[in-house]
């Protein structure tokens, strides 16, 4: 490799003032922070509308007001989060124009007009959120209902382009286009071609995914607050059902999420193997393995919720004994998940380990096992997912019978599939390998599709067992959300990490080195600090805007008759 | 209303404790910034030993497929009962010492390629990593007796990282020494690492094999020199692994050569 030519290039442009440094922290802690707390505001910016259309839509089009009220104190919220973005954002303009002026030039001279267009946009977002919001009851019924609606959409269109846009920058840090070397003069690089990078789509795509996912998390961490603080049953009703509304959403995008995740891994090995090799068996091997363990604490947090909360409707008494074989799953998975494979380590490790990996569970470590495992524990999921859905009905169509059993077969060939591919997996070349995940996750797919399709057929005219118990919920169930919320935070921290991290030295990979006193990419140790801390000010921040949202007004919860509504509506939710 | 918010900001803090905790207690692994290897004169074994390792553990690539034996044999524990790399490299040879060993496995992989393991390894050409991964190795169970004499004069300088890379350093002026031998090239240039000739290397990219009834020697030469130029069927997906730096890595005559023999397999 051409290292060497490189470095010299790179040390020779440095004669000009290059960085700067920030009192204290440093220059990378600060861009770090206020790059991270800019992140987890903007992903609940354009997290919660996502969460606030889909809402509206059900209460508009099944005719249930709550979910409009649900939609509109989230909007309410979104006011106050939106300045906390744009504070954020422009502290980490201030920083990286002050701190890393000679990168941040780079990046103007390539991407200029791209900004304004951003700040073009951003000023069309806050004006449709404005209008959103405040033309929420002037715009209530039939035609300016749908107008509104539109806002709602065109809302989550600007600040998805929005999204886009940013995410073209970082995505260009990590894989600019191969004919751009250390000497290409950025004023020649045309924009779309830089815009139109390797990894611009995959992000874009797993961040949109992401940002559901964050935004039903942080709805049910605000309604599990409600919830413990309410002085009344109604008001639990409502608030554990907007929970389990959160949960909900959150959960059913985390499914999808993993493929999203993979796409954007072959990406990058696509673009670069070192690049790959580096972040999956490089020195951020060990990354993967917390997130495994992250994961898994969010499928057996999300499955418990769910456990839990079958404690509330009647029926499902006949479905408890399977939850303790679900669990095994889960656990049996997560520790497949979590185990170490050829994971970087310096001789004495390796000695004292006995090899990169251990000689018989090892075994377990390896891309075979581990795609297995986690499409088991997406099927538990979605099998935990359904019971609670039927637990409170009982079919009433003369194909009931048939069709559970074919459900249950469904279920069978998915699992079967996915074993099958899991173990041949040991036995064929890497690239055969690598094409059996597909196959893996198509069939889990198509078995969580074909399933729905089948359960939703076999509800029409259902007989109920009893209304949904809302509020009936022991406060650990709500504490389980927190922890959800925390979990998919932290996440985010960890995979942005991820993200930037494997770039090492290079503010642009191998086009522009960070020859900085910073420029060495720290341990997993010190990036967890710096994750908590990110992860606390956005926490604290958050709940700073949720009760100057409560200060500004009323939370959508009315006393009167709220409860009689969330009960009488009890025996349906968003599953049914 | 305050022991619910205790609570809350409990299980909040808790959470980030937890992940904070298990995050420092793997190991830390940082990834430095390339620095320049200079080993004076007078280096002495132990400073070629840490250099070694450095090289072993970052640039060289080694721990890629040299860890517990399953891509390559092991080179920091037993192998097979045989011992560290140290005990054994004396013993793998007749008649060669462990130093002589080590610098022929390491100058020309496919010297002496351990029964059971493909020859895919690439060349490490730079002087300075290849004496002091020797020294490293050695220091494995066995005795260093590398010495500051080993080192051609002209290897003074040469790039290292404790970050993970891919495969040894790549030479300029020609591979392979400059060597027309096609064989040698393709081992120079670790070919095999992804290819499959003559029944040795992997399948990750297609069989050359039979490469002559595919392609012509221009089609193979422009191949080389640009990887992007066409991509064989069923292999769209792996454009873009191929490196593209053949082209100034190789001197024409080289080229010609590789070219000559790939497109005589048919």
């Amino acid at each position: 490799m051409a290292d060497g030519a490189l470095l010299l290039l790179q040390a020779a442009a440095d004669s000009t003032r290059a960085y700067g440094d920030f009192p204290v922290i440093g220059a990378r802690a600060f861009v770090w922070i206020t790059a991270e707390v800019h992140l987890m505001f903007a992903a609940f910016v354009l997290g919660v509308p996502m969460f606030a259309v889909v809402t509206e839509a059900i209460g508009i089009f099944g005719g249930d007001e709550r979910y409009d009220r649900l939609s509109k104190e989230f909007t309410r919220l979104l006011l106050v989060a939106y300045s906390a973005t744009a504070i954020w954002g422009a502290m980490l303009v201030f920083g990286l124009s002050t701190l890393y002026p000679r990168f941040w030039a780079y990046l103007t001279a390539i991407f200029a007009p791209s900004m304004w267009v951003y700040a073009a946009l951003f000023f069309v977002e806050s004006f449709t959120l404005y209008l959103y919001y405040y033309g929420w009851d002037r715009w209530k019924k039939g035609r300016a209902k749908l107008g509104h609606w539109t806002l709602g959409i065109l809302l989550n269109v600007w600040g998805t382009v929005v999204m886009f846009i940013a995410n073209s920058w970082l995505t260009y840090m990590m894989s600019p286009p191969r004919d751009i070397t250390p000497t290409t003069d950025p004023t020649t690089i045309k924009l779309w071609h830089a815009i139109a990078n390797a990894t611009w789509m995959p992000i874009n795509v797993h961040r949109v995914i992401a940002n559901v996912v964050f935004g039903g998390a942080i709805v049910g961490a605000y309604a599990s607050y409600r919830f413990l603080a309410a002085k009344s049953d109604e008001e639990r009703a409502h608030y554990d059902w907007m929970g389990y509304v959160g949960n909900f959403i959150a959960m059913s995008a985390l499914i999808v999420l993993p493929f999203a995740g993979y796409w954007l891994g072959r990406e990058i090995y696509q673009y670069d193997q070192s690049m790959g090799i580096t972040m999956m068996g490089g020195f951020m091997s060990w990354l993967w393995v917390i997130q495994a363990f992250l994961i898994a604490v969010l499928f057996l947090t999300g499955n418990y919720y769910l456990w839990i909360g079958m404690g509330r409707i009647p029926g499902a008494e006949r479905f408890r004994p399977y939850t303790k074989w679900l669990l095994i799953i889960l656990v049996l998975g997560a520790i497949v998940w979590g185990t170490p494979h050829t994971m970087i380590a310096d001789s004495k490790e390796l000695a004292a380990m006995g090899g990169s990996h251990h000689p018989l569970l090892g075994a377990l470590g390896v891309m075979s096992a581990k795609n297995t495992a986690v499409n088991l524990m997406i099927l538990t999921t979605f099998l935990s997912f359904l019971l609670y859905r039927r637990a409170n009905t009982r079919p009433v169509v003369p194909w009931a019978r048939t069709g559970t059993i074919i459900q249950g077969a469904m279920f069978a060939i998915a699992a079967g599939i996915v074993l099958f591919y899991g173990i041949r997996g040991y036995f064929v070349e890497a690239i055969v390998r690598i094409g059996f995940s597909v196959y893996q996750v198509l069939a889990v797919l198509a078995c969580i599709v074909c399933v729905t399709v089948i359960d939703i057929l076999m509800a029409r005219g259902a007989q109920s067992l009893g209304a949904i118990r809302w509020g009936k919920m022991p406060p650990r169930s709500q504490y389980a959300l927190f922890i959800l919320a925390v979990t998919f935070t932290w996440l985010m921290g960890l995979m942005g990490f991820a993200r930037s991290g494997i770039r090492q030295y290079w503010h642009v990979w191998q086009v522009m080195q960070d020859t900085s006193k910073y420029a060495a990419t720290p341990a997993l140790g010190y990036a967890s600090k710096m994750i908590s801390l990110c992860v606390l000010i956005f926490l604290c921040l958050v709940a700073f805007v949720f009760w100057i949202g409560g200060l500004a007004e009323k939370s959508t919860f009315v006393a009167s008759g709220a409860g009689n509504e969330a009960a009488g509506k009890g025996a349906r939710h968003v599953g049914h | 209303m305050w022991a619910t918010n205790l609570k809350i900001v409990g299980v909040v803090l808790g959470t980030l404790a937890l992940y904070t905790l298990i995050a420092n207690e793997i190991p830390q692994v940082q990834s430095e910034v390339p620095q320049t290897l200079t080993l004076g004169a007078n280096v002495t074994p132990e400073q070629l030993v840490a250099a070694g390792e450095k090289v072993f553990n970052g640039i060289g690539g080694c721990t890629t497929c040299h860890g517990l034996g399953t891509r390559a044999p092991n080179l920091l524990t037993d192998e097979k009962g045989t011992g560290q790399i140290g005990v054994r490299c004396g013993k793998r040879e007749p008649g060669k010492s462990c130093k002589q060993y080590l610098f022929e496995s390491l100058d020309n992989p496919t010297a002496y390629v351990v029964p059971g393991y493909q020859p895919i390894m690439p060349v490490m050409t730079k002087q300075l990593q290849v004496w002091a991964v020797i020294a490293f190795l050695e220091s494995q169970g066995g005795t260093v007796d590398v010495t500051a004499s080993d080192i051609p004069a002209t290897s003074t300088t040469s790039s290292t990282s404790t970050t993970g890379g891919g495969g040894g350093g790549g030479g300029g002026g020609g591979l392979a020494g400059g060597s027309t031998d096609p064989k040698a090239i393709i081992q120079a240039a670790g070919c095999l690492a992804c290819h499959k000739l003559d029944g040795q290397g992997q399948v990750i990219a297609p069989d050359l094999t039979r490469v002559g009834a595919r392609r012509s020697a221009e089609s193979i030469r422009k191949k080389i020199l640009d990887p992007a130029s066409s991509i064989a069927k069923g292999y769209e997906k792996l454009a873009g692994i191929m490196p593209k730096t053949f082209g100034a890595m190789l001197n024409a005559a080289q080229l010609e050569a590789l070219a000559q023999y790939l497109a005589a397999h048919k």
